[in-house]
Formats: structure tokens, C-alpha cells, sequence
């Protein structure tokens, strides 16, 4: 099942340095590259259908075509490499492994949307990845893949390391703008889109790491061997964190489309012996959980994942077994936001605060069933009534543990709770 | 005039500015949209969802209405079940870790979670777990008391300090709902404007030191006055209240909107001139220091004005245009000279390129209208040789070295006309209380050539004369306001065409082009 597009030279020593990772073909598609006219590089990226692969999934040549035409003002790049999504971990392997592929598609991407100046935004915690990517960084420049004029070419392109702080919020992209500029992380009102209006008041294409990564290999084999892989509306592959009780969780790459369960089991080793499924969490903490009985029949890919109400997201799939307790899992996971929400929105700011507060009631045994409808109406309440969808992510996914689950939450409000403990 | 739009606000058509967002737009043909984060001086910030509402054309379902502009057809819903539900849910969530304190709380009556609870919720409270602690009566300088709990994180404060003063002592420290309004440490408010931060928060959560606990709020008479801490003629509202067996006395003066003149804002140094007129007042009649009848020390200035033989009348550049007319009129029947020397009201260098100015008079723009020499060159001609030297309302003290007011006060008898028992007025042989500037009406142009007006604000239990009444005793042929200011609109060309009974609320400009009622 697994294949290896953009995994191709992690196992391969050393291939985070420049001359093991050019043996193995880094930086070969620039001839290509820049032979074409920066409009053709994004209709090719357009024709292979790659999907924004930080969570939401939205075409990435088309986003690059958003851009105004004919500005006068400079154009940046803003790679979201803020990686902070509960159970997602894909975007920290081409950091280490094969930062010169990623470094490569900044180079593409730069060139076909005109830009001189890229940006990788990189999560604070992340000390191993940031130094690692440093140093590709510094050997690019050194080897004139960056710089002045890139592979000799009349083409010059800085890219720029910007390590975050520490804050969920600053993947969300303007808050990664906002916290780029120097201000504190909180998203921007929209509109004006970041396209329109980014970086430093500037047209800016933001993007997440994985899918700069891809780039390379489109350019370099084609649309049509890229489009091989995977569905139609969901082509390619993705790199999968499968974590949770499996017998071999990791990071696999796959093509899009495989059945959950297939995944599950033969890639991931299955459960543990004697365990039942309770549930799967697809994309990301955020994505709405999957009983076993829907896991039976979803893909992984987006359009089988919006036909079951849930998101494909970050790929990082969690599995949870007949040990889990869902109550504390959701406790964990309004934990997580309420201390991650910015605190400007005031439904954010105060409503996952009260969320993670009745949660904490309900486990003492000091709840009641209107505690558990008012966690419910709350999720609505606070859900899409902010600027952005870091309440959103909280809500929608506690909503389908309180929809799916509710018999767990209601065994601790009549006393009954299992001692079950949560991931 | 700006352009209009025609749209739709649940489903009835009105007509509103262009170009400006919903909040304003609507709310300037009277259908409020709630909000607590939007300011019109301090711009969108969109954080407390209060004003969100349902547009029917295809856009996302629900938009800031404080970041979306007014359009031609645009169909704005404020009144369905789901707005109504949102503004309800949105008040819960202000609600849930405020304290609820307003027994307490000096913003009680004007707050506007208040307001919006009575309007927008009323609901029970559904919170059954612990609020969120918070600090409380934090001293952030400059007379601002600050309550985290109590505040609503709309950032207006934060926000006044970024784009209004350009100091930024405030921020927003921490996240989620940890996240509160501080200062940097050791460093509290730094700026002459600070205490407008009182009146923007919409909440308790920004109270002044020098206001707290003094006074209920619904039990305040608001009444509209002019500053006269400088020379702009910031609007103010002067509020006062009497109450039971006691006389009517200012608690605060507040900033009152004049696009012309002051914008929202005002001055510190100028709010807290309320003081002036409580404290120190001149209250009963002087003679050599001695309290004495109304009645004999006007008989004595009287006489003392029919003996002297070279009488000085020094004009205050805090008096009214009425009142500088009627010592006019007054100087010139007994023959006196006239002086506006007041150098000592301009402190040269204080003022800033917003509201403060370094003449910390109010009206001194209408000694040029009236021809009235303020200089120290005429000033020493005059008093040399004089023997009667009357000041209305001028403190010479503040332009002379004590010196040299000693030295006058003994060549020549001071008489002095006055509100507030001021150094003139103690060196004074005939001290005589008028009324002060929010007990009168009056007429002031300021620094910008804007003529203003003021009217009667607060009357107390024993009220003073004013000023042209008591010159009227003295001898002078202008009996009242009225009178004056037919003579002025006779007299003085400036103002020909011009009803001072009748001047807008804004100010008139006193430039050419603004002078347009000539009559032909």
C-alpha cells in the first residue's frame, strides 16, 4: 500500500545534506522550471489537482491564481510549517529528512507566483527541525540555489526562517502573518484575503509544508504520473500520522482513497490483541470522531470524508479502542483549545473556558443532563461566530463525541462511569 | 453631501450614508445595531461579535456589521430569530465571568452590558461552574483604576493608547480567557489623555480615581458646557447634581462630541477644571479682606470709581465676548483704560498638536475682535499714574512677580471681579463674587477662530450675580447678555450678519467665507 513520492529519499542516509540529497535528484526539475513561463508552472500545478495539504484542502493553484494581477507592490510566500494539530506529525519528517525538497518547492512555487521573498513560519517546540532546516537553508545559499541569482539564473529569492512561540493559533494563516509582522498571534478579519492583502499589507500565497514539498515531483514527472495516484477529486499522495492504540503507529505515505480500516490494519498493525474499535479520528483532533460503523465505509480522501460530516483534514489519523474513555478524551481535547484560543473573539475568549468547566463537573460526578444539553447548545453557540475557525475546530469535533458518544456522558452523570482511561 | 444608498433593514427600505459601515450607517436614521468593541474614533476591531447580522445575498451567512460598508440594495436582517439568538448567546458569554458587581460599580446606568442584558438577553444565568478570577482596582496611573473582571477585552483602551495618544502603554496580555488589560510593568499610563480611556471602556472596567464613589450616575444632570482649560473650547458635559439639602455641585466634566472642535476627546488637565468651580470660590463681597454686603462693597467701588482720577479696567482672556463687551462700554463712560495684559495665562511650549494648546484661556481669540490691547507695553502705561485698577476675573498674579503686584496694589487701589478667591482677589480693597463660567452663558471663540456658546448650567442655592449684571451696578449701560450681544453684532465687524441668539450647536467659523448672511 505505501509508496514513496515525497518519502522517496527519507530513508536514504544523510540525504538532509545537499550533495546526497542532488545524487538523488534534488533540485533537477529547475532546468524545467525555469525554462517555462511562471503562468504555465501554475496551470501545470493546476492540472495535477494537488489540494492544500495543511487541513483544509483547497486547490493550491488555484489559490496561487487568486493573486491580483499587475501589483506594484512586492509578492511573498509564507510557508505554514506551524505543525500544532493534535495528532498530526508529517510536516516535521521533510523538515529533518528532506528539507531540500521542500526548499525546492519554495523555489517553484516563488517562481510562479513571482515572488522574491519566502517565509517559513515553523513551530517554536520544533528545535530539531528548525536547525535542520537552517542548515539546508544555509547550504542552498551556499550551492546558489537561493540567493541572488538562483542556479545562475536572473531569478533572486531569500528564504527566511521565522520560528513561532509557541502558539496553536499562529498555523491559522493571518495569525501566522500577524505573528510574522511581530504582533501577537490573533487572526485578521477577512476580508481582505491574504492573497490580496498579506504579509506587510502585501499580496501573500500561504502554504502549507507538505504541499511545497509535492511540487517537485509534479514538475519534475508531470500532472498525469502525479494524478496516478490517488482519486479523481482527491489525486496524489499524503504523507498519514497514524497514531493512537495501533500496533505500529508512524508516519506512512499513501496514495488518497484507501479504505480507513484497510489502513488500520495492514499498514498500521491493527489493534492491540483483544481490542475492539470505538472509534477513529481522521484528520487531526479536530475532525469530527468516526464510529466503527462509519469507518466501515470511508476512504481517505476529502470527498468520502465531507460524505461522512467529517474532514479530511491533517492526516493524522487517531485510532481509539474499547479502552478509551470519551468523556475524558473530549476533556483533553477542550483542554487543548480553550488554553490554544487567542482570546479576541469573545465566544472563543469565554465559551470554550465554560466548555472545559462543565467537561471537568461532568467527570467529578457533579453533573446533570443539562449540563450535558448545555455543552451541546454551547458548541453551537460559540461555532462559526468568530474570525476564525479555531472555535470552530473545538466545537464541531466535541459536537460529534457528545452526538456519538452521549451514553458515556450520561453514565457519569447517573454514576455509573467506567474507570476507562483517556488517551 | 455624502452620496446615499437605499437598502433594506429587515425588509424596510431607508436611506443611508455611503461608505460608511453598518453600524453607522443605520444607526444614523435611529436602528441601533449593539456593539462594544467598534468606536468611530478608534475604527473596527470586530472582536466582540455583538454587532454580527445576516445579509441576504450570497455572502457567508453572518458578517461583523462594524467591518461591512453600506451598499446600494444590500438587504440587512437584524430582527430574525437567529440574529436575535446570536446577540442573546454572545451577551451570555460577556456575562458568564463579569461579576455582576454594578451595586458597586460607578458605570452602573451608563454601561452598556446594562443596557444590552435589558434589551438583548435577559435571561437566567446558566453558569453553575467558578468564573474566571481576575485582578481588581489596579492602579494604571493617571487617575485610571482599572478591573480586569469587569472588562469585556474590546481592546477600545488598548487602542486609544496605539492610534489616538501614539504612547501604547496598555495591551492585552495573555490568551483565551486569561487574557486581560494591563500596563507594562512599572510602566502606567504616560499621557495628558489618559482618562478618556474612562469614557471609551462601554463597561465598569475603566473607572477614574477622582470620580469613584462619588455619585450614581442616573443621578447626574448632564448639562452641555465649553472647557476652559485652554484655548480649543473642548465641548464638554458638565455634570452636576444637588442633592437633598445640599447645593448643586460638578463631579466630572466629560468630553462631548464636536467634530469642529474636539472630536470624542479631551484634555486631563481640562477635566479636572470642574475643581475650580466647586472649590475656592469667591462667595460673598470683600472689603480689605473684611466679608462684607453686596450692596455696600458695590456702593464703595462705585464711589471709588466716581473719585479716581485715572481708573485701569483689566479684561480677563477667560471672559465671555458678552462680558468683554459690557466692561467695554463700561470703561469707556467713566473714561478708563482698557488692558488685557494676561501673559502669565500662556505657558509657551505646553501645548501638542491635538487638543492642548499653551494658552490656558479660553477666549482670548475676541481681543482682537474687540480691539482690546493685551501687551505689557500698554499694560504699564496704563496702570502708570492710575489709582484705580479694577480686574475682571484677570488674575494678575499669574503675569506679575509678587513684587510688582505688591508694588501696584499699593500705588493704587485694586478692586476685583471674580468668581474664585484667587491671589488678585485677596490682595484686593474691593472684592466682589460674580458668578463663574458654568453658572453664566456666554459667547467664546477659540484658538481655531470658532465661535462657540454656552449656556446657564449649574444654578446654586444662593447664586452670584454675573459678571455684566454687577458692571451694570457699577455704572454700566449694558444690562444684560442680551443687550450685549445686539451691541456686538452692531459694533464689532466680524460678526455683522451673525445671530448670536442663534449660533449652532457645532460653533460657527469666524472665517470670511463662513460669515455668509450678510445682508446685501
Amino acid at each position: 500500500m505505501q509508496v514513496k513520492l515525497l518519502s522517496a529519499r527519507f530513508d536514504i542516509p544523510d540525504a538532509h545534506k545537499i550533495e546526497v540529497a542532488k545524487e538523488h535528484g534534488a533540485y533537477a526539475t529547475l532546468d524545467k522550471v525555469f525554462a517555462m513561463q511562471p503562468e504555465e508552472v501554475i496551470e501545470l500545478v493546476k492540472a495535477s489537482g494537488l489540494r492544500g495539504r495543511g487541513g483544509a484542502g483547497f486547490p493550491t493553484g488555484l489559490k496561487w491564481s487568486f493573486l491580483p494581477k499587475n501589483i506594484d507592490k512586492p509578492v511573498y510566500l509564507a510557508v505554514n510549517s506551524d505543525e500544532s494539530e493534535p495528532a498530526t506529525f508529517k510536516d516535521r519528517y521533510i523538515l529533518v529528512r528532506d528539507p531540500h525538497m521542500l526548499i525546492e518547492g519554495i523555489i517553484i512555487c516563488c517562481y510562479a507566483i513571482k515572488s522574491q521573498a519566502a517565509y517559513i513560519y515553523i513551530r517554536g517546540e520544533y528545535t530539531t527541525q528548525v536547525k535542520a532546516l537552517q542548515a539546508a537553508i544555509d547550504e542552498a545559499y551556499a550551492a546558489g540555489y537561493l540567493g541572488e541569482s538562483i542556479a545562475g539564473r536572473d531569478y533572486k529569492l531569500d528564504v527566511t526562517v521565522h520560528r513561532g512561540a509557541g502558539a496553536y493559533v499562529c498555523g491559522e494563516e493571518t495569525a501566522l502573518l500577524e505573528s510574522i509582522e511581530g504582533r501577537k498571534g490573533q487572526p485578521r478579519s477577512k476580508p481582505p484575503f491574504p492573497a490580496v492583502e498579506g504579509l506587510y499589507g502585501c499580496p501573500t500565497i500561504i502554504n502549507n509544508v507538505q504541499s511545497i514539498a509535492s511540487l517537485p515531483f509534479i514538475l519534475a514527472n508531470g500532472p498525469d504520473a502525479y494524478k496516478a495516484y490517488g482519486t479523481e477529486k482527491s489525486p496524489g499522495t499524503h504523507l498519514f500520522g497514524i497514531s493512537g492504540l495501533v500496533k505500529k503507529p508512524g508516519m506512512y505515505e499513501l496514495p488518497l482513497g484507501l479504505p480507513i480500516l484497510e489502513v488500520i490494519d495492514k499498514v498500521a498493525g491493527g489493534l492491540r490483541d483483544g481490542r475492539t474499535l470505538k472509534g477513529v479520528i481522521p484528520g487531526g483532533s479536530s475532525t469530527p470522531v468516526l464510529t466503527p460503523e462509519e469507518a466501515q465505509t470511508v476512504t481517505l480522501d476529502y470527498e468520502s470524508m465531507a460524505a461522512h460530516k467529517t474532514m479530511f483534514g491533517s492526516g493524522g489519523i487517531v485510532v481509539l479502542d474499547d479502552t478509551v474513555d470519551m468523556v475524558k478524551l473530549v476533556e483533553n481535547l477542550i483542554y487543548f483549545y480553550h488554553h490554544e484560543s487567542c482570546g479576541q473573539c469573545t465566544p472563543c475568549r469565554e465559551g470554550l473556558g465554560w466548555m472545559l468547566k462543565i467537561v471537568k463537573k461532568i467527570i467529578r460526578g457533579e453533573g446533570t443532563t443539562a449540563d450535558i444539553d448545555l455543552l451541546t447548545e454551547l458548541c453551537d453557540n460559540i461555532e462559526m461566530k468568530t474570525v476564525c475557525v479555531l472555535s470552530a475546530a473545538c466545537t464541531m469535533s466535541t459536537r460529534s463525541y457528545l452526538n456519538k458518544f452521549r451514553h458515556e456522558f450520561e453514565a457519569y452523570v447517573s454514576g455509573g462511569a467506567s474507570s476507562q482511561t483517556a488517551m | 453631501m455624502a452620496d446615499k444608498v437605499k437598502l433594506f433593514v429587515n425588509g424596510q427600505e431607508v436611506e443611508v450614508e455611503s461608505g460608511k459601515n453598518l453600524i453607522d450607517a443605520i444607526g444614523a436614521v435611529g436602528i441601533e445595531i449593539p456593539h462594544l468593541c467598534y468606536h468611530p474614533a478608534l475604527g473596527a476591531d470586530g472582536n466582540c461579535r455583538m454587532c454580527l447580522v445576516g445579509i441576504e445575498d450570497g455572502r457567508p451567512p453572518l458578517v461583523p456589521a462594524c467591518k461591512t460598508r453600506a451598499a446600494e440594495g444590500m438587504k440587512v436582517q437584524l430582527d430574525t430569530d437567529k440574529i436575535k439568538k446570536i446577540q442573546r448567546d454572545i451577551m451570555e458569554l460577556e456575562l458568564i465571568n463579569h461579576p455582576i458587581d454594578c451595586p458597586i460599580c460607578d458605570q452602573a446606568g451608563e454601561c452598556k452590558l446594562q443596557d444590552y442584558y435589558m434589551k438583548y438577553d435577559g435571561q437566567k444565568s446558566r453558569m453553575t461552574v467558578k468564573p474566571v478570577l481576575k485582578a481588581k482596582k489596579m492602579d494604571f496611573g493617571c487617575g485610571v483604576v482599572h478591573d480586569q473582571e469587569r472588562c469585556v477585552l474590546c481592546a477600545r483602551c488598548v487602542r486609544f493608547t496605539r492610534l489616538i495618544t501614539k504612547t501604547g502603554e496598555l495591551g492585552i496580555v495573555n490568551r483565551t480567557d486569561y487574557a486581560r488589560v494591563n500596563i507594562f510593568p512599572g510602566r502606567p499610563l504616560a499621557n495628558r489623555y489618559a482618562l478618556n480611556v474612562v469614557d471609551l471602556c462601554p463597561v465598569g472596567a475603566m473607572t477614574s480615581a477622582d470620580f469613584r464613589f462619588k455619585q450614581r450616575s442616573w443621578f447626574l444632570t448632564k448639562s452641555k458646557g465649553i472647557c476652559r482649560g485652554c484655548s480649543k473650547g473642548c465641548n464638554i458635559f458638565i455634570d452636576h447634581n444637588r442633592e437633598k439639602y445640599k447645593d448643586d455641585v460638578i463631579y466630572r466634566f466629560r468630553p462631548r462630541l464636536n467634530e469642529k472642535v474636539n472630536g470624542y476627546f479631551m484634555c486631563d488637565a481640562g477635566r479636572m477644571t470642574y475643581k475650580q468651580e466647586n472649590d475656592n470660590r469667591l462667595t460673598v463681597a470683600l472689603l480689605d479682606g473684611k466679608e462684607t454686603g453686596l450692596n455696600e462693597a458695590v456702593e464703595a467701588l462705585r464711589r471709588a470709581v466716581s473719585q479716581a482720577k485715572k481708573i485701569v479696567c483689566v479684561i480677563s482672556p477667560n471672559n465671555s465676548l458678552e462680558q468683554m463687551f459690557a466692561i467695554q462700554k463700561f470703561a469707556a463712560n467713566c473714561n478708563a483704560a482698557v488692558s488685557g495684559y494676561s501673559d502669565g495665562y500662556v505657558i509657551a511650549g505646553d501645548g501638542d498638536d491635538f487638543l492642548i494648546q499653551d494658552d490656558k484661556s479660553a477666549n482670548r481669540a475676541s481681543f482682537a475682535l474687540l480691539g482690546i490691547d493685551a501687551s505689557k507695553a500698554g499694560f504699564d502705561a496704563a496702570v502708570n499714574g492710575a489709582d484705580l485698577l479694577i480686574c475682571f476675573q484677570n488674575d494678575l498674579s499669574l503675569s506679575l512677580t509678587a513684587d510688582a503686584l505688591n508694588a501696584l496694589a499699593g500705588n493704587c487701589k485694586l478692586a476685583y471681579l471674580g468668581s474664585n478667591m484667587d491671589a488678585c482677589a485677596e490682595k484686593a480693597a474691593i472684592a466682589l463674587p460674580v458668578a463663574s463660567a458654568t453658572e453664566d452663558a456666554g459667547t467664546l471663540v477659540n484658538v481655531d477662530s470658532i465661535l462657540q456658546q454656552y449656556a446657564v448650567a449649574v444654578v446654586k442655592n444662593t447664586p452670584a450675580f454675573d459678571m455684566i449684571h454687577v458692571v451694570s451696578q457699577l455704572g454700566g449701560e449694558i444690562k444684560n447678555c442680551f443687550e450685549a450681544r445686539a451691541g456686538l453684532t452692531a459694533a464689532v465687524a466680524a460678526l455683522k450678519g451673525i445671530d448670536l441668539e442663534q449660533v449652532p450647536g457645532e460653533g460657527l467659523a469666524l472665517t470670511v467665507s463662513e460669515v455668509p448672511n450678510v445682508a446685501a
